[in-house]
């Protein structure tokens, strides 16, 4: 149930279990569980500076929001765009990191999302800047919608905006 | 009140199967449609001799290059070459990719196999194109100075972009297609601002601009090789629905010392590859990365690389990277 709650507070729930997710969120222990996981998102979220009482503030906060339970939207692109945001500032990412380490130590569930949420941060520290070109030739071999365009994949190799596939790199 | 209820039931009890087999056979000929619609685009986008310019459009970027392609004895030639900026280009012919830098005096030799994979989709991507997207045909139109028949492939969930196609009203050869994100944006576009099918096209037409390689150029080979299908150990726990698994197995990939696992789901229209290879001091950085509609998300998991590639929303490849593990 706690790996459930966590996706759906990632917004990665599938819409067949929400119904079932939101049901058991009328337990007061998957509530707390919920709380916790959603304070470490909204941590992840911010990219500010944040201290150990951190915790205490974004559960005040969070009670205050209840508009976060709205079911997401059909095809939302809420986890999407926060992650983006996360990935963005390296620095912000850093401290999330020690944070969510910090914060919830002390509960099970808490720690196994604290842990996910490090490994995030790390797998973040450097944002992605060059297409991997083997990766992408790889890859084309296989996409459908290539076989219609022809030549069209190739394109994005030619454009002279491409990021340039520098030996170097290799 | 209670007859009436019960009178409902009845009636719905008669009407709902019905409902429910017309429902079927609409969305199975949909299917059928846009299966047909697909096979004859791809059909003609390999055997159609043509020459044309391309203009391409990639976030607020827009750039043109100019195409040529010919079909001669059953195989394939083209050359598509860059108009702005340096003349990048790329030569396609004798199963092989090759892609000329100029302005970085680099040569780079790629293995070119493009499945075609129309005719032979599985039943599985057969069933999700229907399934996951409402294929339309919304009415006719031109580009490049011809008649063309647009149709759409919109996403019935937020897991995948939506695709809209202008094909040659006589040939089905693509004219202009386009992808929309999860708010309508398009997020990439190709159309032929001027076109010439069936057009006398020779192989001196399709050789690149250099006859061979200058000799301050640095060339890069990456020698061809197939993914050898066989269980890699790597599984994704939480697939994106519709998608299915079309292949597995490990490749050898420049640079690399260990062949690399490479997974790759589709859903019929698009594909995302998952790679999974051990973590090098040198291993390519990780994090989000978005190019046109393309997304690709690496995460580092313990000594491991993961990195997804696919025509899909930043979540959709997001999700598939953080559920990979190893058996």
């Amino acid at each position: 149930m706690n790996e459930q709650i966590s996706r759906l507070v990632d917004g990665e729930i599938d819409a067949t279990e929400m119904d079932a997710v939101c049901a058991t969120l009328k337990s007061d222990a998957a509530m707390a569980t919920w709380n916790c996981y959603h304070a470490i998102g909204d941590v992840l979220r911010r990219e500010t500076a944040v201290t150990r009482n951190v915790a205490y503030a974004l559960s005040r906060r969070l009670v205050d929001e209840p508009a976060i339970v709205a079911r997401p939207a059909r095809g939302g692109t809420g986890p999407a765009s926060w992650a983006w945001a996360v990935a963005a500032t390296v620095a912000a990412v850093t401290v999330v990191g020690w944070t969510a380490y910090t914060m919830v130590d002390d509960t099970p569930a808490g720690f196994a999302k604290a842990r996910e949420a490090g490994t995030m941060s790390a797998a973040q520290m450097r944002p992605a800047t060059v297409l991997p070109p083997d990766y992408l030739i790889a890859h084309q071999e296989f996409a459908p919608a290539n076989a219609l365009q022809g030549v069209g994949p190739y394109l994005r190799d030619v454009a002279a905006s491409a990021p340039l596939r520098a030996p170097a790199a290799e | 009140m209670q007859y009436a209820r019960r009178r409902l039931r009845f009636v719905s009890g008669r009407v709902a199967p019905a409902v429910f087999v017309l429902a079927l056979v609409a969305s199975a000929a949909r299917a059928d449609d846009a299966m047909q619609w697909l096979s004859r685009a791809s059909h003609a986008a390999r055997q159609l001799d043509y020459i044309g310019t391309i203009v391409y459009q990639i976030g607020p970027r827009v750039e043109s290059s100019r195409v040529t392609h010919l079909y001669d004895d059953g195989q394939e030639f083209s050359k598509l070459v860059n108009l702005d900026g340096p003349a990048r280009e790329v030569v396609r012919g004798d199963g092989e990719v090759r892609c000329y830098y100029p302005d970085a005096k680099l040569m780079r030799i790629e293995p070119g196999t493009f499945r075609d994979v129309f005719p032979s989709l599985l039943p599985e991507q057969q069933q999700s194109l229907s399934r996951y997207y409402d294929f339309r045909v919304l009415g006719e139109d031109r580009v490049g100075g011809r008649p063309v028949q647009v149709v759409v492939f919109e996403p019935k969930d937020g897991l995948r972009y939506g695709h809209r196609f202008w094909s040659d009203a006589k040939t089905g050869l693509l004219l202009k297609a386009r992808v929309v994100n999860e708010r309508g944006e398009g997020v990439e576009q190709f159309a032929f601002s001027d076109l010439t099918i069936n057009a006398p096209i020779d192989r001196s037409m399709v050789q690149p601009s250099w006859p061979s390689v200058p000799p301050d150029w640095q060339v890069q080979k990456n020698a061809g090789n197939d993914v050898v299908p066989q269980d890699t150990g790597w599984v994704v726990t939480r697939v994106p629905p519709g998608f299915s698994k079309i292949i597995e197995g490990f490749r050898k990939l420049r640079g690399r010392r260990e062949p690399v696992a490479h997974l790759v789901f589709s859903d019929g229209l698009v594909s995302i590859s998952v790679f999974v290879e051990p973590l090098m001091a040198s291993s390519s950085p990780a994090g989000f990365l978005r190019q046109g509609g393309l997304n690709v998300y690496s995460v580092r998991q313990d000594d491991h690389l993961i990195t997804v590639i696919g025509e899909t929303p930043g979540a959709t490849v997001r999700q598939i990277a953080h559920s990979v593990v190893h058996k």
